[in-house]
């Protein structure tokens, strides 16, 4: 290698030349629909000129005239504001099942297009829709759409992306996202007792390659504390996937409070899954309190 | 200001001649074929957001400035796993080569990749504009914000540290960046 033009070229034989066509393509999409909303605002800028100049006309006659219910009104637009969603949960290996239910003996089998993992997100959604705090549950099916596009088991998590990105548009009022799992790691690492009962344990997966990396640590071990707190040896804590090259982000990139949870193991029943369901809708139904 | 339909219309077409362009110069900045893709995007994204605001000017070097902000706040907000990426780097340089010549290929590619994610962002920013972009001077000197002289000099510079990197004879190559 002697020249500048040497080294470039290798540079360049050194990369991937070329980005891939499904990012393309979706990245031309995303642009349209931005361009679409951009120019939305842009008339929605020019008739919020006029119509707010009467708007704080009749605020003010209103203010004047009745005070009761001015007052009703600042508390109705509180309420909306609590109808859209906040949390949403999705599953990027939706069929991971249990050896419970698929009647096989290790993680390898225990796949199930419809007895699975998603069970245990819908209850989650289920329990803090009870709590009153809204949640979106992903119904749509990863692993057939991996099948359909003809993609690695490898590229689950692009494809959920596609959900998550999409939702996320949709829905910009999503600050927690939830991506729901369960471990492939035996019985006695996945189960604790508590008072007598068997609970699935749960572990918090956080991405060090998310360039929201802290955000997400810090979520996570808030929840952790407070289950450690009030459930000992429910958590098996918060683990962080290190930086090692290409790892990857578990789509934690795109929220400050998403994480990866592992909600006990294959050897797991549906009931330890419900059990531990119940109280993690618990704690973070409590952390979402604190801050109100 | 561009009417409703146009602003889409014109987006997608500066997308579409541009986005190889882009996206070479942020793999070759990042050396992660997502990372470029994900940058590739917001970089887009903020052309659309300020293209009502663009007026005239050169189109390419604006795409590229945009481009080499993005690639430099990712750089901060990863700089943590520089501190990995530098140790590995050594690591792998002082291995002796191993006798089969793909393997050798291989590597170098792997060596070279890693010999400009140590540089520092400004002089990769340079090298890269100049050496794989293929703007001129004048060009580089715009979306950089800076003198021509200083894009002379930041070049020799990097290009010196890269061969450095490399193990390659320094004398060879310099002197034929102009």
């Amino acid at each position: 290698m002697q020249t500048d033009k040497d080294f470039f070229k290798l540079m360049k034989e050194s990369y991937s030349t070329e980005p891939r066509k499904a990012f393309v393509s979706d990245t031309e999409y995303i642009l349209r629909k931005n361009a679409k909303r951009l120019n939305r605002k842009r008339t929605f800028k020019i008739v919020s000129i006029t119509a707010s100049s009467v708007l704080v006309f009749v605020i003010s006659i209103l203010w004047l005239f009745s005070f009761p219910e001015t007052e009703q009104k600042s508390s109705l637009i509180g309420e909306n504001s609590r109808d859209e969603p906040f949390i949403y949960i999705y599953h990027t290996h939706n069929q991971e099942s249990f050896n419970s239910v698929t009647k096989t003996v290790d993680a390898n089998g225990a796949f199930h297009p419809s007895t699975n993992i998603t069970l245990v997100g819908e209850k989650l959604s289920q329990a803090l829709n009870n709590k009153s705090i809204i949640t979106l549950h992903e119904k749509r099916d990863v692993m057939k759409e991996l099948g359909e596009k003809g993609l690695s088991y490898e590229e689950s998590y692009a494809v959920s992306r596609e959900f998550l990105q999409s939702t996320l548009e949709e829905n910009p009022s999503i600050k927690m996202i939830f991506d729901i799992h369960r471990d492939s790691q035996p019985r006695d690492v996945t189960t604790a007792t508590i008072n007598g009962d068997d609970y699935a344990k749960i572990s918090f997966i956080v991405s060090k390659t998310s360039e929201r990396y802290i955000e997400n640590l810090k979520f996570a071990l808030a929840i952790h504390t407070l289950m450690e707190e009030e459930y000992p040896g429910l958590s098996r804590g918060v683990i962080e996937k290190s930086a090692a090259e290409n790892q990857n982000t578990y789509n934690q990139d795109l929220r400050n409070e998403s994480l990866l949870m592992e909600i006990g193991g294959v050897d797991n029943t549906l009931e330890e899954e419900y059990r531990a369901i119940d109280i993690l809708a618990d704690v973070i139904g409590k952390i979402i309190k604190k801050r109100e | 200001m561009l009417d409703n339909g146009n602003l889409e219309n014109r987006i997608i077409e500066i997308y579409r001649s541009h986005y190889l362009d882009v996206y070479r110069f942020l793999i070759c900045f990042t050396g992660s074929q997502n990372d470029a893709e994900d940058l590739t995007q917001e970089v887009f994204i903020r052309v659309l957001k300020n293209l009502p605001n663009y007026n005239e000017g050169n189109l390419k070097t604006w795409i590229f400035s945009i481009a080499k902000h993005v690639a430099i706040d990712h750089y901060r907000k990863k700089r943590f796993t520089q501190v990995f990426k530098d140790g590995f780097f050594k690591q792998i340089a002082s291995t002796e080569k191993g006798p089969n010549e793909l393997f050798e290929q291989n590597e170098l590619k792997r060596t070279v990749q890693l010999a400009i994610s140590t540089l520092k962002p400004d002089f990769r920013a340079v090298v890269i504009l100049r050496g794989i972009s293929e703007l001129s001077i004048k060009e580089t000197a715009d979306v950089l914000d800076c003198s021509e002289s200083k894009v002379k000099v930041d070049y020799h510079r990097a290009m010196k540290i890269l061969k450095k990197k490399l193990h390659i004879d320094a004398e060879g190559g310099i002197g034929s960046a102009n």
